[in-house]
């Protein structure tokens, strides 16, 4: 089964780094979802959390406000100003 | 002859100037820690986001991003210099403030007209010393700057030269290769340097639009810029004060080590002398 490579980074340091089945994040239009093998995509975030589902089965949030997200060759990078995690499982 | 009293009291002179450098060597080696820690963990969002920004933008979305223009003749220039805030870090300001007073020179002979803008007290007290006009300056950016410091430098020059008001903005800071090695670097922030357009448009999908992620990410692009300039300012300045530390450490040591032969034998002459003056006023007795 193919994965997602997921970062989430913020100036300061890297957030979260791992494996994920899929993520959903809020992007400054709505919410996208991202599975395996999405197309090379680059969108603004909004407000919000990112949500990773990870692949053994719990999930990290993550909020962002502003920011974007980047999808490339199941590699998803996520740059944002803020990002604490409020929740690990 | 110096007596063996004065010796004795520079030794202990220099014992004390030893032990002052040595704890700022100690100081300046656990902030250089964090500072290189910090460096370090800037980098992974700086590279993805220039990255991003520099295979998007195109010279054609100059006409909807003004920030993207790219001004024929640069008829007036901001230079952003970066000290540190305290001395005792070798030729570590001094280098900086020489590049910026070459930089200022160079441009003042193509006729450029220039804005000095200054981050560290020891480039201000260095240019208000020599009269300079200053733009700006902040001397309240600490250890660790954050991004709401980099926010209040890099803000202010990216309106104006959206605004046509500057049509270059320079950045000179140290650039930090190691401890050892902490050269100053002068980097053009504005215009963009125009890009290969390597992540071409039609290779991705882009929500809003190229024009709309561009014109969200380069402000965040040019603070980052500045950021990380602060981050590794802070900490080429441990680095180059550690180094200048340790070498006056290592000073103090060769010249106690010095003074202490040169009383030795101050005081050995002074036996000498006393038992040459008993031996003498002996045989005067006898």
């Amino acid at each position: 089964m193919s994965r997602l490579t997921v970062k989430v980074v913020t100036p300061e340091r890297v957030l979260f780094e791992g494996e994920a089945a899929s993520l959903v994040a809020p992007a400054w239009d709505g919410k996208v979802g991202v599975l395996p093998s999405h197309a090379p995509f680059l969108t603004l975030l909004g407000e919000g959390e990112v949500d990773v589902d990870l692949v053994d089965g719990g999930s990290a949030r993550h909020p962002v406000s502003g920011g974007v997200l980047k999808v490339l060759a199941d590699e998803v990078i996520v740059l944002t100003e803020s990002g604490r995690p409020t929740s690990s499982d | 002859m110096a007596g063996a009293r004065d010796v004795k009291r520079r030794i202990r002179s220099v014992e004390n100037t030893r032990q002052i450098t040595r704890t700022m060597e100690l100081v300046a080696t656990s902030k250089l820690k964090r500072a290189t820690d910090r460096v370090r963990a800037a980098r992974p969002y700086s590279e993805a986001l220039s990255a991003i920004v520099s295979s998007l933008h195109a010279p054609e979305y100059a006409e909807a991003l003004p920030v993207l223009r790219q001004p024929e003749r640069i008829r007036r220039a901001a230079v952003l210099l970066m000290t540190a805030n305290r001395g005792l870090a070798g030729a570590f300001n001094a280098n900086l403030i020489r590049e910026g007073r070459q930089l200022l020179e160079r441009l003042r002979a193509d006729g450029v007209e220039v804005d000095l803008h200054l981050a560290g007290r020891k480039g201000l007290a260095y240019f208000r010393f020599r009269g300079e006009a200053i733009a700006s300056s902040r001397i309240d950016i600490s250890d660790d700057p954050t991004v709401g410091d980099a926010e209040g430098l890099s803000g202010s020059l990216r309106e104006a030269f959206e605004a046509g008001g500057i049509d270059a903005v320079y950045l000179i800071s140290s650039e930090f290769r190691s401890a050892m090695s902490t050269p100053p670097r002068m980097l053009q922030l504005l215009p963009l340097q125009p890009s290969e357009g390597a992540l071409s448009a039609g290779a991705f999908i882009l929500s809003p639009s190229a024009v709309g992620v561009l014109r969200d990410l380069i402000p965040l692009y040019l603070r980052n810029m500045v950021y990380r300039a602060l981050v590794e300012n802070a900490a080429a300045e441990q680095g180059a004060r550690r180094t200048a530390m340790k070498n006056a450490t290592d000073n103090a040591g060769d010249m106690i080590e010095h003074l202490t032969r040169t009383y030795n034998r101050a005081r050995q002459a002074q036996i000498t002398q006393e038992i040459a003056e008993i031996v003498g006023g002996a045989e005067g007795v006898g």
